[in-house]
């Protein structure tokens, strides 16, 4: 009796997973945009956005004027990853470009630098225009890296004993701090997030609109099969773009795969139900379409692409919003990518974030369907 | 045999608003029973509640032997029900459509498809079987809703203004359907605001203002609410003489439709000839004046004027 009691559940979930299916190949070219939406945009992103800090202006102010300081412009604008634009100028007039936005740096080497060298201790100072986060600390991590290859150059023929220069800065999992590494984790969340709550809310509302909700509850199809049936398609739907993703970010922009791919389902399915039950609960409070896609689009487009350490660090976060961030699974689902991705974590440390996507998709499936009456009161 | 439906002092309140007022009847197994109102009288608040769709706020129903309150998931299992806002999947094929709520009610395998081929013969739905739902005239749509709501062969089908919007020859190929279903012993419950249509109806029940102030055979209805003779007359200079005619001896109504109008007079106390005589008397010349049989219209617009003189 049990089981066929069940046999019927299941046929009524796959009725409206069915159902659901036929609408979508009905509308066939939503799906395509949602497959060929992800690859477009992880070209787009991965080839036109890019956080990488090349050709950067520099003023040098070589106040020592010897050799040595002179090799060591040389040599920290060798790889030109720093451009002179101005040399010799005082200190003052240095800063003034850099106010002027003639320059995003100032290199400067003071008086007695070669004596220093020799002694065993020198420092130069690079001043660094702090209005671009982004680009200061990525100077800041080169400058530091070749000012101490070009010291220990130096310091070879006049044999200093000690590092003559002080910087120990080393990128770890992402030597060449690609952009792409970075951005192909938080571009997947982003993508996922627009597709899954946006299409879900969309297809939700649209049957209370058009009256099918109605027609539905008066059959004996139980909100949770009415529930899961209509997820069903999306979910699969979602899960597949993941892969393209994934692949289109191994293929064109070398991002490996170096975790467990375990950890890696999990994320992704965990953070999909919570998306699809966010959906499902716009969709069951606006109950209509247009609301609904406004609402979907402040509440989950946004957050995923702000605060979710896709394009800005989770740490640089202020407070309030960093708070805020707790609460948006795409957080938890970018750090479980970039685990699995480029550090090759597993289960053992990527854990914590797999039970906050399973936490957020639980509670929110449970509101969801507690609001989602099959009665129209 | 038990009623296949008991209402007992149904109401329904939203807020201050009493939708559906301490409404109570019965329905017998197989019967057509209609169910007249006007816009926002309560017909369809009364049938969700019926179907399960709505709790009511007081009294109560039993439906195909369940309670609507208590137990609307078996209730639901052993009704069809077809919504007045159109509900079928548009985009979705005709077959589609009766597939999947086929399934829904539990049919699969050789048993859904034998259900689907007798139902697409019965409503003749065959030629459009593999059209897009959305594409087909209204009528066509409506049967393939009513297919939809039948599939699962429910002792009772509620069919919330069937007809809205449907021309009249689709009409009346509908309501053989419905004769059909009734005759297999299906109890059908419908809403209308034709009068013509409820005509078919074993019994009325006429709601006003979430009262159901009325409830009896056709001809029930019109021997109780719209007695006498109806006569109507057709002729020129008519408006100013049938202002003059309301309130005179022995007419009970007067209501214009077209170019003509109907008089309905108690035949004790005036006569037909009297009528024509005064109305020519008043310029109707050359007047026409023909013999006609009271229509569910004349019980309705009685009973909505009475209402409304009720409440001033």
């Amino acid at each position: 009796m049990a089981a066929t009691r069940v046999n019927r559940r299941v046929g009524r979930i796959l009725a409206m997973a069915g159902k659901e299916v036929l609408h979508i190949r009905r509308d066939i070219r939503t799906l395509y945009l949602a497959l060929a939406m992800p690859v477009l945009m992880l070209v787009l992103f991965g080839f036109g956005i890019s956080f990488d800090v090349d050709h950067l202006e520099l003023v040098v102010v070589d106040q020592d004027r010897t050799d040595l300081s002179r090799e060591l412009v040389r040599q920290v604008t060798a790889s030109q990853e720093f451009v002179v634009v101005q040399d010799g100028t005082s200190p003052d007039e240095a800063l003034g470009a850099l106010r002027r936005g003639a320059a995003t740096g100032v290199f400067l080497i003071n008086k007695g630098f070669a004596e220093d060298v020799k002694r065993g201790g020198a420092q130069v100072q690079l001043l660094v225009d702090g209005s671009d986060g982004n680009t200061a600390t990525q100077a800041l991590a080169k400058a530091q890296a070749l000012v101490e290859m070009a010291g220990r150059n130096l310091g070879g023929p006049v044999r200093v004993t000690a590092p003559p220069l002080e910087a120990r800065v080393r990128t770890l999992f992402n030597p060449d701090a690609r952009s792409a590494m970075f951005l192909v984790p938080g571009l997947a969340a982003y993508l996922l997030a627009i597709v899954a709550v946006l299409i879900t809310a969309l297809t939700v509302a649209r049957e209370w609109e058009r009256g099918s909700m109605e027609q539905l509850f008066a059959t004996p199809v139980g909100r949770l099969e009415i529930v899961v049936g209509k997820l069903l398609p999306y979910l699969g739907i979602g899960l597949l773009q993941v892969l393209l993703v994934l692949t289109v970010g191994a293929w064109v922009f070398d991002v490996p795969v170096r975790g467990s791919l375990l950890a890696l389902g999990l994320g992704s399915f965990l953070f999909l139900v919570g998306m699809l039950g966010q959906g499902l609960l716009i969709s069951v409070v606006t109950r209509n379409q247009v609301v609904a896609t406004q609402v979907a689009t402040i509440t989950s487009v946004l957050p995923s692409m702000l605060l979710s350490g896709f394009i800005f660090p989770i740490e640089n976060l202020p407070p309030p919003l960093k708070l805020i961030s707790t609460l948006i699974p795409a957080r938890y689902f970018v750090a479980t990518l970039r685990g699995v991705l480029l550090r090759g974590n597993g289960l053992d440390v990527l854990w914590p974030q797999l039970v906050a996507l399973a936490l957020f998709a639980a509670l929110v499936l449970a509101v969801a369907t507690r609001r989602f009456q099959r009665r129209l009161d | 045999m038990t009623p296949a439906i008991e209402v007992h002092h149904l109401t329904r309140r939203f807020g201050t608003f009493t939708a559906v007022d301490d409404v109570s009847f019965e329905v017998g197994a197989g019967e057509i029973f209609g169910y007249l109102g006007a816009n926002g009288a309560g017909k369809s608040t009364t049938i969700r509640m019926l179907c399960g769709l709505l709790k009511p706020t007081g009294g109560g129903a039993r439906v195909a032997g369940f309670d609507v309150g208590q137990e609307p998931e078996r209730v639901k299992a052993g009704i069809g029900y077809m919504s007045q806002k159109f509900s079928l999947y548009l985009d979705l094929s005709v077959r589609a459509n009766l597939e999947f709520f086929a399934s829904a009610y539990g049919a699969h395998g050789r048993e859904l498809k034998t259900r689907i081929g007798e139902m697409v013969e019965r409503m003749q739905l065959g030629a459009v079987q593999d059209e897009v739902t959305g594409a087909l005239p209204g009528g066509m749509q409506q049967r393939v809703a009513l297919a939809s709501a039948v599939l699962h062969r429910p002792r009772i089908v509620f069919l919330d203004e069937p007809t809205a919007g449907v021309d009249p020859v689709q009409r009346r190929s509908f309501w053989e359907l419905i004769r059909d279903l009734a005759s297999r012993g299906t109890t059908v419950f419908v809403t209308t605001h034709y009068m013509d249509e409820a005509e078919n109806c074993a019994r009325i029940g006429i709601m006003v203002d979430g009262k159901l102030v009325a409830l009896d055979t056709p001809e029930g209805l019109k021997r109780t609410h719209a007695p006498g003779r109806v006569l109507e007359v057709r002729g020129p200079r008519l408006s100013p003489a049938l202002d003059s005619l309301r309130g005179m001896a022995g007419v009970l109504d007067v209501s214009r439709f077209g170019s003509g109008a109907t008089v309905r007079v108690d035949p004790e106390r005036l006569s037909a000839e009297t009528l024509a005589d005064w109305l020519r008397a008043r310029g109707v010349d050359p007047l026409e004046l023909e013999d006609s049989a009271p229509t569910l219209d004349d019980v309705f617009l009685a009973l909505t004027a009475r209402a409304q003189r009720g409440e001033d």
